[in-house]
C-alpha cells in the first residue's frame, strides 16, 4: 500500500529537483502529444529542443530570448518573494518601451554616446513609474495588485497601438503601425557581427548579480524578507512596510522597462505593435521555474527560451502552430506546481502488514 | 439512559510524535470526567478522534457497546457526540438563530421552538436575532452549546472551555455543565488548569506525552498531586518575593487615545496610569477588549501623540517600535508564530529583528552574520532554549521554547521596560515557569514590566500593581495585594 505522509519539513533536495522533474515530465507529455498530432515523438521533440540551437546563429538566439525573461524574472523575484503579486510585467515592459522609445525617437539621427544611457534610464523609469500604480493602490487603497497590474497590461498596449498607429508612426512608412528607425548612437551594440545576440545581456546578467547581493546581504533584503513573512512582524520590528512594498514594485517595474528598452533597441530598433511575444508573461513561469533564486533563473529562462525557439523550428518544418511553445510553457508551469507536492508530501511504502 | 463511550488501544502517530501512544478509556454518564494534560500531551488529539476530526491509525472508539466508525466530524454528530472547541466555528455577521440553524435541515420553526425550550430550560439568555460578533466570548460559548443541545447529544466535549470566560462565566459555565450531567449527558472536559479540575470534575485522566498517565477519582487527589503528575517531576511553586519598590516613574502615559477605522479592532480612551522602577504592572481583561491595541499603542505599532508616553523623561508618544527599542523598551507580542517570529526563518535571523543600534547586527547597510549568529548562540544557552541549531527554521521550537527565544532575543538590550502580552499563552507548566521566573529576575534587577494577560493567576503571581481593561477603557490601578480574583472577575465583566 501507498500511503501519502507529510513531510517535517520541506526537503532542501527536493526543492531543486522538481523543476528538473517538471521540465521531463513536460517532454514527455509534449512527446505524447506529438505523437497523438501524428508526429514521431522523438523527433518532434528534437525539432523543438535541439535543432533550434544546434549552430552558433541558434545559440545566439537563445540568449537573445532568454534576456528579457531573465531579467523580468529577477525583478519578479523581489516582488514574489515578498508576497507582491505583480502580473503585470509585460504591461511595465512596453511602458517602459514606450518611455524609452519615446527618448529615441527625440534623437532622432543625433550621435552622440550619452544619448543610450539616458534611452536605458528612460525605459527603467518608464517600468517603474508604471509599476508603482499599483504599488501605490495596494499600499495606500487596499486594491488588488493581481487585478490592477493585470488590467493595467491592456492598457499599456492599447497606448503603444495608439501611438505607433497616430502621432509616433513613420511619416515615410506608408502607414504602417511602426515608428521611425532608431539612430544608431539608440541601440544597443551587437556583440558578433552577423549574430543578432546584443549588449542587454549584461544587463541582465547585472540584474543577476544585484538581486543576489541584496537579498542575501543587506539589510533592505532582509527587511523585504521579513515584510514578505508577516507585515505585522514587519511594523514589530520597526520596518517601514509600505515603503518596502513599493519598492519591490519598483525594482520589478524597472527591470521589466529595461528588458522592454533590449527588445526595442537591440534587435528590433523601432517602436511597433509587438514589441514582446508575451515575455512579461512566461517570466512569470521562469521565475517560479528557478524557485525565486537568481542563479536558477539564469537557468530557467534558458529553458524557457528554448520552447519561443522550438515552437518557431517546429512551425517551419513540422507545420506545427508556433503556439505549441506556449502549451509547454503551460505544461512546466503546471508539472512545476503539481510537484511542488512533493515538498512538503512524501510517499510511504508500507507493507500489508495489517 | 445510562450513556457508556469506551475508548479501546486508540494510537495516533505523526511525523516525529506519537500524538497517542495506545490510549484506553472508559467513560460512564452522570459524572463530568476531566481530560488533563499539558500542551501537547496528546488531549487534543483524543478529543478530535472522538469528534470525527481525525481519524486514528489504530483502535476502536464503543459508544454503549456499539463500534462508531468516525471518518468526519459530521459522523460524530449523527453518533450523538457533541463538541465544543476552544477556538469558536461561529459566522460572526450572522445572526445567533441562523448559526445555530445552519448544519440542520429541520424546520425553522421547529427549531426556534427547540432553542426557546433549550434557553429556557438552562437559564441561557440570548437574543437569537443579532449578529454574534455583538456577543460576549461567554455568549459565544453559549451559542456553541446550544448548538450541540439541540442535537440532544449522548456525550458533550468540551476543550478548554474556560480560556476566554470571565471568573463569573465560568462558574455559569460550571453550573450548566452539572447540570447537563445530572441529565445524563456525558461530559468530559479538557483542560490544563487544575484548580477547574478540582472544582468541577468527578473523575479525571492525565496524559502525559501521548501516553495516559493515570485515572483517578477526584476525592483522592489535590492540585499538587495532578500537577505532578501532569509535568512528571516535583514542581517548585514561584513566588515573588514583594519589596518595596523605588517611586522612581520610568514610563508615564497621559490621556491617550487610539480610535481605529477597524471596526474589528477596539478604541482606547483616556488612558492614564504610570509605572515605576522595578515595578510589574498587570493589565488584566478578557481578550478582545482593548488589549492588543494597548500592546501596539506601547510598543509604537500604533503611534500616537508624542506626549502621551513619557519615557525615562523623553517623549516618545511618535517613535515607531525600532526607535523605542533606542531607548530602552522591549516588547514581546501575543502572537509568535505571526508576529513575534517569523516560523520560516532560521533561529538566528529571527534574533536579527531585534535591531537595536549597538547591537551591530547591520552594517553600513549590510547584514552581519557573525554577530547575529554569535548572539543568538548566547541567547540560547543563556535561557534555555532546547537546541544547539541556530540555523533551524523556528517553526520547528515548541512554543515554550520559541518563547525563551522571543523573550531572550527582546532582553539582550537589558531594557529598562519589557511589556509583554501573555507571555505564557499556550505553554505547558515548565516552560510557564522557567518565563516566570525570568520575569520576577527583570523586577529583581530593577528594571519594570507592563504585563498584560488574560491569565488572572499569573497577573496575581507576578504582578505589583493591577488595572482592568474593559472596552478600551483602565480600571484604577490597584494594588495586587489588596486584589482577589473575584474582584478582577467582577472588573473584567465591567462591574464596579
Amino acid at each position: 500500500m501507498i500511503k501519502i505522509v507529510k513531510r517535517d519539513e520541506p526537503s532542501r533536495a527536493i526543492f531543486f529537483f522538481t523543476p528538473v522533474l517538471a521540465i521531463f515530465l513536460t517532454l514527455v507529455a509534449g512527446g505524447l502529444i506529438f505523437y497523438i498530432l501524428g508526429f514521431k515523438p522523438f523527433e518532434a521533440l528534437k525539432f523543438f529542443f535541439i535543432v533550434p540551437i544546434a549552430d552558433k546563429y541558434g545559440f545566439s538566439e537563445l540568449l537573445l530570448k532568454a534576456t528579457p525573461l531573465c531579467l523580468i524574472a529577477i525583478g519578479l523575484s523581489f516582488c514574489f518573494k515578498s508576497n507582491n503579486w505583480n502580473i503585470g510585467a509585460e504591461g511595465q515592459l512596453t511602458f517602459g518601451a514606450i518611455v524609452s522609445g519615446g527618448v529615441a525617437l527625440l534623437f532622432y539621427e543625433q550621435e552622440g554616446f550619452y544619448i543610450l544611457p539616458i534611452v536605458i534610464l528612460a525605459g527603467a523609469i518608464g517600468g517603474m513609474l508604471y509599476a508603482s500604480i499599483p504599488a501605490i493602490l495596494k499600499t495606500y487603497f487596499n486594491t488588488n495588485e493581481i487585478l490592477v497590474s493585470l488590467m493595467l497590461v491592456y492598457v499599456s498596449k492599447l497606448i503603444l497601438d495608439y501611438l505607433v498607429v497616430g502621432p509616433w508612426s513613420n511619416p515615410e512608412g506608408f502607414n504602417f503601425p511602426e515608428t521611425r528607425q532608431f539612430s544608431d548612437s539608440a541601440r544597443l551594440p551587437l556583440l558578433f557581427e552577423g549574430l543578432r545576440i546584443h549588449a542587454g545581456i549584461f544587463l541582465a546578467l547585472a540584474a543577476v548579480v544585484m538581486s543576489w547581493f541584496i537579498f542575501y546581504k543587506t539589510y533592505l533584503g532582509f527587511q523585504m524578507k521579513v515584510s514578505g513573512f508577516s507585515l505585522k512582524t514587519a511594523k514589530y520590528a520597526g520596518y517601514k512596510g509600505k515603503k518596502m512594498i513599493i519598492l519591490v514594485f519598483l525594482i520589478s517595474g524597472a527591470c521589466a522597462g529595461l528588458a522592454g528598452v533590449g527588445e526595442i533597441t537591440g534587435p528590433i530598433g523601432q517602436l511597433h505593435r509587438e514589441v514582446s511575444p508575451d515575455y512579461g508573461f512566461t517570466a512569470i513561469i521562469v521565475a517560479f521555474l528557478g524557485r525565486l533564486h537568481p542563479v536558477g533563473i539564469i537557468f530557467a529562462s534558458l529553458v524557457v527560451a528554448i520552447t519561443y525557439l522550438g515552437a518557431e523550428t517546429a512551425q517551419i518544418f513540422m507545420q506545427i502552430p508556433k503556439y505549441t511553445g506556449q502549451v509547454f510553457q503551460g505544461m512546466i508551469l503546471f508539472f512545476l506546481l503539481a510537484s511542488d507536492y512533493l515538498l512538503f508530501f512524501k510517499f510511504k511504502f508500507i507493507g500489508s502488514n495489517k | 439512559m445510562n450513556t457508556n463511550l469506551k475508548i479501546s488501544n486508540v494510537t495516533k502517530i505523526y511525523p516525529g510524535c506519537v500524538a497517542n501512544d495506545n490510549v484506553s478509556l472508559e467513560f460512564n454518564s452522570g459524572k463530568i470526567y476531566a481530560l488533563l494534560g499539558e500542551n501537547g500531551a496528546g488531549k487534543s488529539t483524543l478529543v478530535k478522534i472522538l469528534s470525527g476530526v481525525i481519524i486514528p491509525d489504530e483502535g476502536k472508539i464503543y459508544l454503549n457497546e456499539i463500534n462508531l466508525k468516525l471518518n468526519s466530524p459530521l459522523d460524530a454528530k449523527k453518533n450523538d457526540i457533541g463538541m465544543v472547541f476552544q477556538h469558536f466555528n461561529l459566522f460572526e455577521t450572522l445572526s445567533v438563530f441562523e448559526n445555530l440553524i445552519i448544519d440542520s435541515d429541520e424546520q425553522r420553526e421547529v427549531l426556534r421552538e427547540k432553542i426557546d425550550s433549550i434557553m429556557r430550560k438552562y437559564n441561557f439568555s440570548i437574543d437569537l436575532d443579532i449578529p454574534v460578533l455583538n456577543l460576549s466570548a461567554g455568549q459565544k460559548q453559549k451559542v456553541e452549546i446550544i448548538r450541540c443541545l439541540i442535537r440532544s447529544p449522548k456525550v458533550l466535549i468540551m476543550d478548554e472551555p474556560t480560556s476566554v470566560l470571565t471568573e463569573q462565566e465560568t462558574s455559569e459555565l460550571f453550573l450548566s455543565l452539572k447540570k447537563f450531567s445530572e441529565e445524563g449527558i456525558l461530559i468530559i472536559y479538557i483542560t490544563h488548569k487544575l484548580k477547574e479540575v478540582m472544582e468541577l470534575c468527578d473523575e479525571v485522566a492525565v496524559m502525559r506525552r501521548g501516553k495516559l498517565v493515570s485515572v483517578s477519582e477526584i476525592k483522592n487527589e489535590n492540585i499538587e498531586s495532578l500537577a505532578n503528575k501532569m509535568v512528571g517531576q516535583n514542581l517548585k511553586t514561584i513566588k515573588k518575593k514583594k519589596e518595596k519598590n523605588s517611586s522612581v516613574k520610568l514610563i508615564n502615559i497621559t490621556n491617550l487615545n487610539f480610535i481605529s477605522e477597524d471596526p474589528f479592532e477596539t478604541n482606547l480612551s483616556d488612558i492614564n496610569f504610570s509605572v515605576n522602577r522595578g515595578e510589574c504592572l498587570g493589565i488584566a481583561g478578557i481578550s478582545g477588549n482593548g488589549q492588543s491595541e494597548l500592546f501596539q499603542v506601547l510598543s509604537g505599532e500604533i503611534i500616537s501623540d508624542k506626549n502621551s508616553i513619557e519615557f525615562n523623561k523623553n517623549y516618545i508618544g511618535d517613535l515607531n517600535p525600532q526607535e523605542r527599542r533606542e531607548y530602552l523598551m522591549a516588547f514581546s507580542p501575543e502572537d509568535r508564530l505571526e508576529q513575534a517570529a517569523i516560523p520560516q526563518m532560521a533561529i538566528y535571523e529571527n534574533v536579527a529583528l531585534n535591531n537595536y543600534k549597538s547591537s551591530n547586527f547591520f552594517n553600513n547597510g549590510l547584514i552581519n552574520e557573525n554577530k547575529i549568529k554569535e548572539h543568538s548562540k548566547k541567547i540560547i544557552s543563556d535561557f534555555n532554549v532546547n537546541t544547539d541549531n541556530i540555523e533551524l527554521k523556528s517553526q520547528f521550537l515548541s512554543g515554550g521554547n520559541l518563547q525563551k527565544l522571543i523573550i531572550g532575543r527582546e532582553l539582550i538590550t537589558s531594557p529598562d521596560l519589557l511589556i509583554c502580552f501573555n507571555p505564557t499563552w499556550g505553554l505547558d507548566v515548565g516552560a510557564i515557569n522557567y518565563i516566570h521566573e525570568t520575569l520576577i529576575k527583570i523586577n529583581e534587577q530593577n528594571k519594570s514590566i507592563i504585563l498584560i494577560s488574560t491569565d488572572t493567576d499569573e497577573l496575581l503571581k507576578l504582578s505589583d500593581k493591577i488595572s482592568v481593561i474593559h472596552k478600551g477603557k483602565l480600571s484604577k490601578i490597584m494594588d495586587a495585594d489588596e486584589v482577589t480574583s473575584e474582584k478582577l472577575g467582577i472588573l473584567m465583566g465591567g462591574g464596579n
